[in-house]
């Protein structure tokens, strides 16, 4: 499953997949404040890249929201992975945190000369952003970056599953 | 001026108001205190001393709120409903203890209640409203996000599932000389699409093969599914409804695309409440096809003639415990006793047992909380006596959590017992036609088996544990089948031979004085002359497992639950050291 629509030159999709199983030149993870991968997504990316992507994070010590890493990717198909530290459970202004954590991976992966990122469902599932809210601040974020922007060539939206990707979906048609 | 609120008290009693319903409103205000729960907890019958552990007191702490907050007597007389509000972090920490900490959600409470009151319905409701703010114990984070994120409890990659899966179909095609015997993967149009829990990949596989024989012998037209494969549902657990949908509607949706006849679950309590009970509520779907537990499954293979078994392959005494989400919270308790009937000859029966049989204390998600560990053994000492009562060699259960649960009860209070599945008996208790329909006058023909003693030939292996006996015996097993074995006693010493000698594999306890086995572990996969060997985390206390997920290093090769026998310790090192 999976649409796309060409802004300012560059091709945003949206589908359903593993975001840690992906050919991508850099994904975007979401973080914890301490930079442990942890479980989840964290422990795909530990079974998958190996154990020097905790070593490369650990060398960053902690940190705060809306703060993004970038490291090596080490055996994933993926070449990097920006680690970009999110709002969680309904702490107060999520929305602006949000907002800027997307951007702020935006900006990263720019400054680093990336033309291809791909996005999970940033915050959604276990830290409780509630998707239409989630799908509504990335894409808007996206579109606004895509505005001034011409670094990018491929931005995907890689969503778990289906009942992640109907809001998705929803919102995507209004991203210009 | 009023009492100033945290941020995280603001969004939970904001929450609280959006989760009241007409069934749970009735329910918080019908206590009358009257006491009778009390005698049917598990926990108030090992701390008969302390009210905290009572089910009226812990669905108190939700009801004070919901007097104070919504109901309206609270506003009009607080002190006479005890309505009360909740302000800071540690209030909500305190509650943590309670809701997680004092209770399994095992419902025993629940049906014993004259007025109709479903304490852990309560019980479950607060789990879910702290867990929206993140304030939950660190095992229920690490497994929620891992289902959340990877599709699975235990965090197990899908291509380590497609592997075990085609681990277990050579194993199966080795043992009936066949290449056609299959464990089909996401084939369409199958009358049975078999869905089940992660534990069976990552510590029991052998689960996964038994139902593959059950299956081929009754000639079942049988599919497991790539994705979505996962039936438990930690959603019930940690009282997060949004979870619970999101499980169900993957296994749900994989099943319609697969265009599947039935759904049948595998033996696990929680799992088989989840997927056929709740979940469509918590997802809101209408579910278009049958969900039977592979009990059921089983049970009609063998009425039906489909599969023959002879109960006399099953030596020893059994005894039955009823998982608490099966018996109490689904109605499944004769089906399971009928069929333990079929495959084994001598049945004692537990007291007390079904809808009144206490709970393994591994339910509700107990056992990824080693911070409530204590408690919880403590709270096992009923379930204790109950089975050392039986006399039995074994305790039969249709339930992965009950497995742990119980296993943890022997261990710590010295039972002479084993736990075993009603899948492992059946495929154990198989009649196969082709050994049947042999002639006896004729010779059978030797089917050429694998030299058992060359298995581990050539193979050097670690054994690190602080039992004395647990050496012995690992270093027994392993040597007469061709290994090279060295010995650790602890940690230190673990490492340092590591170092001197490069074994092929490691099997490591855990829990041992000095340097744990969690901590040599990481010093395995640190160290990056040693991160490459292979590791089998060996424990008797299967929520240490924690130890290892927590740690930011690649997990280990394989686990094994102690007590471990000849077969299961031959059969996992053959697995890690890929020995085919």
């Amino acid at each position: 499953m999976s649409v796309s629509k060409q802004i300012n030159q560059c091709q945003v999709r949206l589908e359903i997949g593993d975001i840690t199983d992906f050919e991508v030149e850099v994904f975007v993870f979401y973080a914890r404040k301490d930079l442990k991968l942890g479980t989840g997504f964290g422990n795909a990316i530990t079974m998958r890249g190996g154990p020097s992507i905790q070593k490369e994070l650990d060398e960053f010590g902690t940190a705060e929201v809306a703060n993004v890493f970038i490291t090596e990717a080490g055996n994933m198909k993926a070449k990097h992975i920006i680690h970009a530290v999110g709002p969680k459970f309904q702490e107060p202004d999520i929305e602006e945190k949000l907002a800027s954590t997307v951007t702020n991976a935006l900006k990263k992966a720019t400054e680093k000369g990336f033309k291809q990122i791909a996005f999970p469902a940033m915050g959604a599932g276990f830290y409780g952003i509630p998707l239409p809210d989630c799908a509504r601040i990335m894409f808007e974020n996206i579109g606004n970056y895509l505005q001034n922007s011409s670094d990018f060539k491929e931005i995907v939206v890689r969503v778990l599953d289906n009942r992640e990707y109907q809001p998705f979906l929803t919102e995507f048609e209004n991203l210009n | 001026m009023g009492r100033v609120r945290s941020h995280n008290a603001e969004k939970v009693l904001e929450r609280l108001e959006k989760k009241i319903n007409r069934q749970i409103a009735t329910s918080l205000a019908a206590c009358v205190h009257c006491g009778n729960c009390s005698s049917c907890c598990h926990y108030v019958l090992a701390n008969p001393d302390d009210p905290t552990y009572q089910p009226s007191y812990k669905a108190d702490q939700l009801r004070k709120l919901f007097k104070r907050h919504v109901d309206w007597t609270g506003r009009v007389i607080p002190w006479w409903v005890k309505a009360k509000s909740v302000y800071t972090d540690e209030e909500l920490e305190e509650l943590k203890d309670v809701v997680f900490g004092k209770c399994t959600n095992c419902r025993r409470c629940s049906i014993n209640c004259p007025m109709g009151v479903d304490h852990a319905t309560f019980n479950r409701m607060a789990r879910g409203l702290l867990v929206s703010v993140g304030i939950m114990p660190e095992g229920v984070a690490v497994v929620s996000k891992d289902q959340w994120e990877i599709g699975n409890q235990m965090g197990v990659l899908k291509e380590d599932y497609i592997d075990t899966l085609e681990w277990m179909e050579e194993e199966l095609q080795e043992e009936f000389g066949n290449p056609e015997v299959k464990i089909p993967v996401d084939k369409m149009d199958c009358d049975i699409v078999y869905s089940i829990n992660p534990r069976e990949v990552k510590y029991d596989p052998r689960t996964i093969a038994d139902a593959a024989k059950i299956f081929h012998l009754a000639g079942a037209n049988w599919t497991m599914p790539s994705e979505g494969w996962d039936m438990t549902n930690f959603g019930l657990f940690s009282g997060d409804d949004d979870l619970g949908g999101a499980v169900g509607r993957r296994l749900y949706e994989k099943v319609e695309e697969l265009r599947g006849g039935r759904l049948v679950i595998s033996e696990c309590g929680h799992g088989y409440r989840s997927t056929r009970c709740e979940a469509p509520n918590w997802g809101k779907i209408d579910v278009p096809f049958v969900m039977e537990s592979s009990v059921i499954t089983m049970l009609n293979y063998i009425k039906q003639g489909r599969i023959k078994v002879d109960k006399i392959r099953n030596e020893g005494s059994y005894t039955f415990h009823d998982s608490c989400n099966n018996a109490r919270s689904c109605g499944l308790f004769e089906e399971p006793r009928e069929l333990l009937n079929l495959v084994v000859s001598d049945i004692r029966e537990m007291y007390p047992n079904r809808t009144e049989n206490y709970c393994c204390t591994g339910g509700g998600g107990a056992m990824s909380m080693s911070e409530y560990t204590p408690l919880r053994l403590k709270s096992g000492k009923i379930k204790a006596e109950q089975l050392e009562a039986t006399g039995a060699n074994f305790v039969v259960t249709s339930c992965h959590n009950c497995v742990d649960g119980l296993t943890d009860i022997i261990r710590h209070y010295k039972l002479d017992m084993k736990v075993t599945q009603l899948v492992n008996l059946v495929a154990e208790a198989l009649v196969i036609p082709e050994k049947v329909v042999v002639p006896e006058e004729e010779v059978p023909v030797e089917v050429e088996k694998p030299e058992e003693a060359a298995i581990f030939a050539g193979k050097k292996i670690l054994v690190v544990d602080d039992e004395p006996d647990i050496r012995i015996f690992f270093t027994s097993v392993l040597e007469d089948n061709g290994a090279t074995v060295i010995e650790a006693s602890d940690g230190d010493q673990a490492i340092e031979m590591l170092r001197a000698e490069k074994p092929d594999l490691v099997t490591l306890d855990l829990n041992m004085p000095g340097k744990d086995g969690g901590q040599v572990f990481e010093a395995i996969r640190k160290d990056e002359e040693l991160a490459q060997t292979r590791v089998c985390i060996v424990t008797g206390r299967p929520e240490l497992r924690r130890l290892i997920y927590d740690r930011p290093v690649a997990p280990p090769e394989g686990y094994l639950d102690k007590p471990v026998d000849e077969e299961t310790l031959i059969f996992n090192c053959r697995k890690i050291l890929e020995l085919g």
